[in-house]
C-alpha cells in the first residue's frame, strides 16, 4: 500500500476528478477494505454492494477530506464500516451466518498481509489501552468493532442483558478515551 | 442540539464513541447522522473517535475483491447504471486539499501526535500485551486479527522500517500470538510473535538500540516451574528466535513473558533467572477468542 502522503494525494487528485489518480487509490485500498467489509457483512454480494458505495462516495466526497482532522485510511475506513453496519442493521432477516467460512476461503487466498508491516505510534498506543481495559471487556469492543456487532447481537454472545453490555460499553469507550489521554 | 430522549443513560461522548464503534441500532444510526449534520460539537466528537479507534483495522487482514467490482464502479461513475447519477466533486472542496497545505498540517498532527504520546509516558506501568490470535470461525474476526501495515501515518513514525518485515511468513495459522511488548512511549518495545501449536517464537525489536555492554533477554514466568527460564537474548540482532520448544503448550499460553537488562551476553546465572532490571513483563491476553 502506499503511504499516507501519497493517499493523501490521490485524494486531492480525484477531488478533481482524476480517474487515474481514483484506480490507483482503488487499487492501493481495495484489499483493505474489502476485508473489513467482508468481514461485517460475511457475504461477498453484500461486500460488493458496500465497496461500490463506498468508493463512490469517496469519489463524490474526496474533496471533503481534510489532512487535518483524519488520514486518508482511517476516512476511507470509516466511510466502508459505516455503510457496511448500516446494511447489517437492516439486514437483520438475512441470515448472515450463511456464509461463515467465506472468511477462512477468503483470508487464505489473499497475499500474505504480514509481507510488509508497519507498527505506528498510534496503533501500540491504542494496544496498550486496549490491553488494559478488563479481558470481557477488551473482547466486547474488538468484536463490536471487527463484526460490526450490534448490542443486542452483544448481549446474545456473551449472554448478558442489554443494558449490562451497554453499561460495559460506555465504561470500555471511557476508559480507552482517558488511556490515551486525548 | 439536544435530544430529550437520551437523557437517560447516553452522552453525546458516548453516542458519538459507540456511532464510530458501530453498535448502535438503526435508528439510534440515523439519529447520529443527524446530529453530524447538524451539530458541529458533535460531528467533532465522531471524529476524535474515528481517530482513536481508526488505527484497529490496521489489524485487519486485507481480502481481495472480485475484479467485478472495479468494473461496476467504473461503470456507476461513466453513468452506465442509470440509478446513479455523477456528481463530481465540489470545487472549493477540492481546492481545500492542497499539496502544499497537507504537509504543514499533517507536521501540525504530528507534533500533537508527539505531545499526546509525552503524555501517556506518565503512565509509565502500563504494559502492552495485547495478543491477536489468528483463527478463524464464523464468530471469529480477523482472519488476520494482527498487527498489520498502518500506512496512514508514516509522518509519525520513529525508524521502524527495518521492524517487520518478515515477522510470520506463515498466514492463517490458529495459534498464532502477537503481542506488543512497551513500557511507555519512550521505552525500547519489543514485538512477541508465538504460535503455540508449533511452539515457535520471534522477538523483533521495535525502535530501540541496544544499549552499549548490554543485552536485553527474554524470560518465560510460570508457575509451574520455581525461577524464570531464560529463553535467550533478544535485541542484540532485530530479530531473533526464543527457545521455545521443549515448553508445554498451556504453559506457553499461560505464561508470563518478561525482558530483563543484563549484562552483555545475558545474565551470568541463567538458571536462577534475571539479574538486572525487567524492562517489562507481560502476559499473553487472548484478545479474540474464537467464541465469546
Amino acid at each position: 500500500m502506499l503511504s499516507s502522503q501519497e493517499l493523501v494525494w490521490l485524494l486531492a487528485a480525484v477531488a478533481k476528478a482524476d480517474r487515474t489518480a481514483f484506480e490507483r487509490l482503488y487499487a492501493a485500498t481495495r484489499a483493505k477494505l474489502y476485508g473489513i467489509v467482508l468481514r461485517i457483512l460475511r457475504r461477498h454480494d453484500l461486500a460488493d454492494e458496500v465497496m461500490q458505495e463506498t468508493y463512490l462516495k469517496v469519489w463524490n466526497s474526496a474533496g471533503q477530506f481534510d489532512p487535518a482532522l483524519s488520514s486518508p485510511i482511517t476516512w476511507m475506513v470509516a466511510i466502508a464500516r459505516n455503510r457496511a453496519i448500516d446494511m447489517v442493521r437492516k439486514k437483520t432477516e438475512v441470515s448472515i451466518e450463511e456464509e461463515s467460512d467465506v472468511l477462512e476461503t477468503a483470508a487464505a487466498e489473499s497475499p500474505d498481509p504480514l509481507a510488509k508491516r508497519e507498527i505506528t505510534e498510534e496503533l501500540r498506543r491504542l494496544l496498550a489501552c486496549m490491553g488494559r481495559l478488563d479481558e470481557e471487556r477488551r473482547r466486547l469492543v474488538l468484536f463490536a468493532y471487527y463484526g460490526g456487532w450490534s448490542r443486542e447481537q452483544l448481549a446474545t454472545k456473551f449472554a448478558t442483558p442489554v443494558n449490562t453490555i451497554k453499561t460495559w460499553l460506555r465504561r470500555a469507550l471511557i476508559e480507552i478515551r482517558e488511556c490515551l489521554g486525548s | 442540539m439536544t435530544d430529550d430522549t437520551e437523557a437517560e443513560t447516553e452522552t453525546p461522548e458516548v453516542l458519538a464513541a459507540e456511532y464510530v464503534l458501530g453498535t448502535l441500532a438503526s435508528n439510534e444510526r440515523e439519529r447520529a447522522r443527524t446530529m453530524i449534520e447538524n451539530d458541529p460539537a458533535f460531528a467533532q466528537l465522531v471524529r476524535a473517535w474515528e481517530l482513536r479507534l481508526g488505527q484497529l483495522h490496521a489489524m485487519v487482514a486485507p481480502i481481495e475483491p472480485p475484479p467485478e467490482t472495479w468494473a461496476r464502479i467504473q461503470a456507476r461513475l461513466d453513468g452506465t447504471d442509470p440509478s446513479t447519477a455523477m456528481l463530481l466533486p465540489h470545487p472549493d472542496h477540492a481546492a481545500r486539499v492542497v499539496a502544499e497545505g497537507n504537509v504543514v498540517q499533517l507536521r501540525r498532527r504530528v507534533d500533537r501526535w508527539r505531545q499526546a504520546t509525552a503524555a501517556l509516558a506518565a503512565i509509565a506501568a502500563a504494559l502492552i500485551a495485547f495478543v491477536a490470535t489468528s483463527v478463524v470461525g464464523p464468530d471469529m474476526l480477523p482472519g488476520g486479527l494482527r498487527p498489520k501495515p498502518v500506512e496512514i501515518v508514516r509522518t509519525v513514525e520513529k525508524p521502524v522500517e527495518k521492524i517487520v518485515e518478515k515477522v510470520v511468513e506463515r498466514t492463517v495459522n490458529p495459534g498464532r500470538f502477537v503481542a506488543v511488548l512497551q513500557q511507555d512511549a519512550a521505552s525500547p518495545a519489543f514485538i512477541l510473535t508465538i504460535d503455540v501449536a508449533t511452539r515457535t517464537a520471534s522477538v523483533r525489536r521495535v525502535a530501540a538500540a541496544p544499549q552499549a555492554g548490554k543485552s536485553y533477554q527474554l524470560w518465560l514466568v510460570s508457575d509451574q516451574f520455581p525461577k524464570p527460564r531464560s529463553l535467550g537474548l533478544v535485541g542484540t540482532n532485530e530479530f531473533s528466535q526464543p527457545a521455545l520448544a521443549s515448553y508445554d503448550p498451556a504453559v506457553i499460553r499461560g505464561a508470563t513473558y518478561a525482558v530483563s537488562l543484563e549484562p552483555e551476553g545475558g545474565a551470568p546465572d541463567p538458571d536462577n533467572g534475571p539479574s538486572g532490571q525487567v524492562v517489562f513483563s507481560a502476559k499473553l491476553v487472548e484478545a479474540v477468542p474464537s467464541s465469546p
